[in-house]
């Protein structure tokens, strides 16, 4: 349970910096810039969340699959 | 306890890189300014005074902040001790060889050696043409270098403290 949570604010923390970091970057006219921070962040919580899922499905088989 | 100071120091550290840059913005105007003013002092040396290139280069660059003073120094120096045949190769080395310590960048470099090329080697009114040339080219950096300055000190600040929030975050 711990893991978890820590994990959803870790990600909630990343969405807000990169927010951050977006709306300075744009402020200053460098949109190109701020469209690949938000892609990259985007894609570090996609491999979190993958992580993540990778886990609930590896339960869900250890549970329904009887290994 | 050690992830706590590991994070403090990584803040400080990404808290510092954006300072640095964003100083590095705001002593450029200041050192094409100076720079201006050296100049100015230059083409009174030279329509006045008539000074000799090396002592006016020396009396010039004694007046300057830290930077700067050694490019005019170096120059003077190198002019006295005749090892090299022309005033224009004293000045190319000797920007050369300050440039990196300066804040400032290639479109001044090239007004400076532009106007080395005519130093000491033709008649009063062409040298004080070329001194003016180099202050008008100067100008013109120091108004894009205010307006760069304007536009990215702050967004350095932030970027540096932001960038080190981010990595704490997801180091943690």
């Amino acid at each position: 349970m711990n893991i978890e949570v820590s994990a959803i604010f870790q990600i909630a923390g990343i969405g807000i910096i990169v927010a951050m970091i977006h709306t300075v970057l744009k402020q200053m006219g460098k949109e190109d810039m701020a469209h690949w921070v938000t892609v990259i962040g985007f894609v570090v919580v996609l491999f979190m969340v993958v992580r993540l899922l990778n886990d609930l499905f590896r339960e869900i088989r250890a549970i329904f699959l009887f290994q | 306890m050690v992830k706590l100071a590991g994070a403090l120091l990584i803040m400080a550290a990404g808290t510092l890189i954006g300072f640095a840059q964003a100083a590095r913005y705001a002593a450029r105007p200041r050192q094409i300014r100076e720079l201006i003013h050296a100049l100015k002092r230059l083409e009174t040396e030279i329509s006045y005074g008539q000074t000799p290139l090396p002592e006016a280069l020396a009396r010039v660059g004694a007046a300057l902040a830290d930077p700067l003073r050694h490019i005019f120094l170096r120059a003077a120096a190198r002019l006295a001790e005749r090892r090299e045949t022309t005033a224009e190769a004293c000045w190319t080395g000797a920007v050369e060889a300050v440039w990196p310590d300066t804040a400032m960048r290639a479109g001044e470099k090239e007004a400076l050696l532009r106007l080395g090329a005519s130093l000491g080697c033709s008649d009063r009114p062409d040298q004080l043409k070329h001194v003016r040339l180099a202050m008008v080219h100067l100008e013109a950096e120091e108004a894009a270098a205010r307006e760069e300055q304007r536009k990215y000190e702050r967004m350095c600040r932030s970027l540096g403290v932001l960038g080190a929030a981010l990595v704490v975050i997801l180091m943690v």
